[in-house]
């Protein structure tokens, strides 16, 4: 709606402009610096000379310097990761025990005294309730822990200076050095890492980030990782040597991620992204010691409890599948039993099987619920007694009796070895999906997100099956 | 079919191996077939046209021959499109030249501003690479009309010249002047800045980029014989054969203009030195060059080397008070006068 | 630099933040919108944070504020809702924070834009302060981070500051709460007109823009008499910015 003919003022701007020249912003910018130098000059009286904190060029000349700055870089990151593993395990067995020993034998206590019909406390307990809890018991610890050490740093202002350490090897794969902090907050959880990219201001840089956060083994990842290792692989070796090999195994599988996540960045930006907007600039803010409290109170409301609410959002209705096709029957089987055999074919070619297949498309909102779900599609078809109802999730005290379980399933070592791969290469999950639709906008780069890292996933583990059987 | 871990291996490679074939980059069969089906009668006028006046106004003469030498296209196709350009008096044909006409000209110059402005906003508006811009252009100049053009104009803030430095016509017609020599005309000594390079051909253009030579610099020549020409820019010595030199243009600067010999990059800046920033290269553009100027990288501002990057890439300047990274191939771009601290 | 940073005034019950209630996120039925605009890391969420009660996080990252937030306090019985637009360097870009930030000062009409500047690096500061003072004349300038200025030993002196730019300068120390209620104080008095401002303009563009400009700012005052920023206008005019293009053909400036 035109209310205004203003026709001869646009006409007239155009003339002017192109008789001005194509300097016309440069000319602006250095024209506003000089008033401001001016204004500078009237007002402002330096005692020392300097603008600069001496204390702050110290810390930066250790801190990146060639001697130290890559050792700290990676002891901090070793240490904030050892604190979450290692700090989370205690909580998370605790609210384990809350949410699923204690409380779901209670509520379904309740629901058999106000007598509530077998399908429907199906449903609501064994379907929604535990996978919600599922998630929130193995997600809420870790997040907690990690996400406020990494608000620390961030607040101190180390990040920045961690970004251009490494700018350079990023630099290599297309990609920019803030790349390296998206990149780690992944390692707490691919759908916050997303989120981080904001930071990372280039277009180009930017998607490449998003697309390759999920190269980052996640939270709800690493148990994955580190049970399956325990079991199969460290059984390889004598028990001496066992849980050594199984560490070795999940930390290479760990770098693994990290180098299809440079391979990935540098495809990307040769491809699909070249004709993105690239620029680069760096800001080193000065140090300013963190307010701990504060950070943590803040880290908590804006990172970790906003991850978790999406995450228990997607993983309620996945609990309800779960639930529905281990009980809804079709010619006397459950419809899981269907769908894995449909699978099973297809997951042999790539060394897997129909109920991993099945646990990650019904798992997609959640890693978190993979475990269990497998354990469980495990029991249904074998048709082990395993002590719980049809389409619960469980997940046994021990390994060797998870192991058990796994092998009469039809496991070996392939298998485990393809799981750990798939579990590393595969689609995000769909918080993730979600997340990066709200930040990218785009149905093309949200698509190409998901569908890259699956396509990747089938053809390594595709690879890997074929010749192990060759040799 | 019973499995086989090598049938199902063989089948696999196959596979990738036909898609590769069909996508590969450029060569691929899918992008011939495309390329292919594209061609038409309309884009082989267009194509004849441009040629015609790239040759009016190097005030060369055209016969058929030349035509077929620098147009990709059949004889055959050829001669039909001339003679539907005679029909529709794009060219006169008088004894063995071929001219364009006042109302061929004026299309062909429409073609040259729509070729020019979408090389601009390839430059300005997107991430692709320079060796990239002319063929996409290319393609591009077919198929956007007079008002797409003109909101490409005005989305650009109306450019005068295009990032080779070309003469981009308004679409009245009007064209903004370069004077210029080419650089292997200039005596020794001459001082100058480099108005425009010549993106065709792709041999020598990628040559000259090769040589991290950027469009705005100031050079010196130093010698210029037959066999190559010497010059100094921005504190480092450029040696080019003629033929590559013959496409740089180089417009001379008034003789009282201060020749600036201690012109340097601020990549070269040390540790104890400080600078005084004199310009930009023309080479940051776009989104970058504004970001840049933002940051106060602006003519005039002091500036210092304030951390040197454990892998040597990017190092930190104190600019107005703060430090910023930039990456090496910003700081070649950033002219500055080193000054005694 | 001890302008109201120190001492014993703070607690004295005059000392104002007395008449400051923080309301959180209810901004229902202001009386008055402020915006908040600065550079990136210069405290721009801890002054959002210190006025409204607030929680937002403040990284320290360029850039961490990405979508614009609200929030609201009350002030000597008048309410005010705030604006905490993204952390840009300058207002002349095409990034989408800067168009948030453009977009709000300009079409949203806040009362007052208050802009915070880190002292420190005033001038690089400046670029944006300078770019603002010509879209709007109702700014206060939160010269922030003193506490820092005063350990790097550097003077500023506010009224002269504050004579060249032509609007009040305030400076606090968010992150301490130190310099709160004058702004509050400055913030009351411009609202309710007791404040005479006149925001310099920018003086140093080459003739030849100059002229250009002048003859387009003529133009649009005869089309649009009632805007205050003519030459603003004229210079986005001169960038071919659509959007301007389109609030003047709707009629949005008349």
């Amino acid at each position: 709606m035109d209310k205004k003919n203003i026709n001869h003022i646009i006409q007239l701007s155009k003339e002017l402009r192109w008789q001005i020249g194509d300097d016309f912003h440069d000319h602006l910018t250095e024209g506003i610096y000089a008033d401001a130098a001016q204004i500078v000059n009237d007002s402002v009286r330096l005692k020392n000379g300097k603008t600069t904190n001496r204390l702050d060029q110290k810390i930066d000349a250790i801190v990146t310097s060639k001697i130290w700055g890559f050792p700290i870089m990676f002891i901090l990151l070793g240490l904030t990761l050892w604190l979450t593993i290692i700090g989370a395990n205690y909580p998370s067995a605790l609210l384990g025990h809350l949410l699923l020993d204690t409380v779901h034998p209670i509520l379904k206590q309740g629901s058999e005294v106000i007598g509530l019909p077998f399908w429907l406390d199906g449903f609501l307990i064994d379907g929604v309730y535990l996978a919600v809890a599922w998630v929130v018991a193995v997600m809420l610890p870790p997040m907690a822990i990690f996400f406020p050490l990494f608000t620390l740093l961030e607040d101190f202002g180390y990040l920045p200076r961690v970004a251009f350490n490494l700018d350079h090897l990023f630099k290599k794969a297309g990609a920019h050095g803030k790349q390296a902090l998206t990149m780690s907050m992944g390692f707490g959880c691919n759908a916050a890492g997303v989120v981080a990219t904001r930071i990372i201001d280039s277009p180009r840089e930017r998607l490449i980030a998003i697309i390759t956060n999920n190269f980052s083994l996640c939270n709800g990842r690493w148990p994955t990782q580190i049970l399956i290792a325990t079991i199969f692989i460290g059984a390889v070796v004598p028990p001496l040597f066992s849980s050594l090999t199984a560490l070795l195994a999940v930390i290479g599988i760990a770098v693994l991620g990290m180098f299809f996540m440079f391979a990935s960045s540098w495809l990307l930006s040769k491809t699909v992204l070249k004709g993105e907007v690239s620029t680069f600039n760096l800001e080193l803010p000065p140090y300013r010691p963190p307010r701990f409290w504060k950070t943590i109170y803040t880290s908590l409301i804006d990172r970790t409890l906003i991850v978790l609410w999406r995450a228990v959002v997607f993983a309620a209705p996945a609990g309800a599948v779960i639930w529905l096709i281990s009980n809804i029957e079709i010619n006397n089987l459950s419809i899981a039993f269907h769908l894995i055999q449909f699978f099973d074919d297809f997951g042999f070619l790539i060394g897997l099987n129909g109920v991993i297949l099945l646990a990650y498309i019904v798992a997609i909102p959640a890693n978190e619920i993979v475990i269990p779900t497998v354990l469980m599609l495990t029991v249904l078809v074998t048709g082990i007694d395993a002590g719980v109802g049809q389409g619960v999730l469980f997940e046994l005290d021990s390994a060797s009796a998870t192991g058990a379980i796994l092998r009469e399933g039809g496991w070996t070592l392939l298998t485990a070895v393809n799981l750990m791969l798939f579990s590393l290469l595969h689609n995000p999950c769909s918080t993730t999906i979600y997340t990066i639709y709200k930040e990218t906008n785009s149905v093309k780069w949200t698509t190409i997100a998901t569908l890259y890292p699956i396509l990747l996933g089938l053809a390594v583990t595709f690879l890997v099956a074929q010749f192990w059987r060759i040799f | 079919m019973e499995y086989n871990p090598l049938w199902a291996l063989s089948i696999f490679l196959i596979l990738i191996g036909v898609l590769w074939w069909f996508f590969q980059p450029n060569k691929g069969w899918f992008w011939q077939l495309k390329k292919q089906s594209r061609i038409n009668e309309k884009i082989i006028i267009e194509d004849i046209l441009k040629q015609l006046y790239h040759f009016e106004t190097s005030s060369q003469k055209v016969d058929m021959k030349t035509l077929i030498q620098v147009l990709n296209y059949s004889n055959h196709k050829l001669l039909e499109a001339l003679n539907v350009m005679g029909i529709k008096h794009l060219i006169s044909n008088d004894l063995n030249a071929i001219k364009l006409t006042e109302s061929g000209r004026e299309y062909a110059l429409r073609i040259v501003r729509v070729h020019r402005l979408y090389e601009k906003y390839l430059a300005e508006k997107t991430g692709f690479h320079k060796t990239e811009w002319h063929e996409m252009a290319d393609s591009m100049e077919h198929h956007l009309s007079h008002e797409e053009a003109d909101l490409l104009a005005d989305q650009l803030g109306h450019p005068q010249f295009d990032p080779h430095g070309d003469p981009i016509p308004t679409r009245s017609g009007q064209i903004a002047e370069i004077l210029g020599t080419e650089l292997h005309l200039l005596p020794i000594g001459t001082v100058g800045h480099i108005t425009h390079i010549e993106d065709e051909p792709e041999v020598i253009y990628k040559q000259i980029l090769a040589e991290n030579i950027h469009i705005g610099s100031l050079i010196r020549v130093i010698e210029s014989n037959p066999t190559r020409v010497v010059f100094e820019s921005e504190g480092e010595i450029f040696k080019l054969a003629p033929v590559v030199a013959a496409n740089l243009t180089i417009t001379l600067l008034s003789a009282e203009g201060d020749t600036q010999q201690d012109i340097a990059r601020l990549s070269s800046l040390q540790k104890s030195e400080k600078g005084k920033i004199i310009g930009f290269s023309k080479e940051i553009r776009g989104e970058n060059r504004r970001r840049l100027l933002d940051l106060g990288f602006v003519k005039g501002a002091m500036v210092d080397l304030d951390l040197v990057n454990p892998l040597g890439d990017p190092n930190a300047y104190a600019i107005k008070g703060t430090s910023i990274a930039l990456r090496k191939e910003q700081a070649d771009k950033i002219l500055i006068e080193k000054i005694e601290s | 630099m001890k302008t109201g940073m120190t001492t014993t005034c703070e607690t004295c019950p005059h000392y104002t933040s007395e008449g400051l209630k923080k309301m959180g996120v209810d901004a229902d039925q202001a009386d008055f919108v402020i915006a908040l605009a600065g550079n990136p890391n210069t405290g721009k969420s801890t002054v959002f944070n210190a006025l409204t009660g607030l929680r937002q996080h403040t990284g320290n990252w360029p850039g961490k504020t990405v979508a614009k937030a609200e929030g609201a306090f009350s002030y000597r019985g008048q309410k005010y809702k705030l604006v905490d637009l993204p952390g840009t360097y300058s207002l002349l870009s095409t990034s989408e924070d800067e168009e948030i930030a453009r977009d709000f000062i300009l079409f949203g009409q806040p009362t007052i834009t208050i802009i915070v500047v880190d002292a420190n690096r005033l001038e690089r500061n400046l670029n944006l302060v300078l770019q603002i003072l010509e879209i709007t004349q109702n700014a206060i300038l939160c010269l922030n981070l003193m506490d820092e200025a005063e350990r790097n030993e550097i003077e500023i002196d506010v009224r002269t500051l504050s004579k060249d730019l032509g609007i009040p300068v305030i400076p606090t120390s968010a992150r301490y709460k130190r310099g709160i209620p004058e702004l509050l104080q400055a913030i009351s008095e411009m609202a309710n007109g007791q404040t005479q401002v006149q925001p310099h303009k920018i003086k140093r563009v080459p003739p030849n823009i100059e002229k250009a400009v002048n003859r387009l700012s003529k133009e649009i005052k005869k089309e649009f008499p009632g805007v205050p920023n003519s030459r603003w206008l004229a210079f986005r005019l001169l960038e071919g910015d659509p959007q301007i293009i389109q609030a003047l053909k709707t009629g949005v400036f008349s």
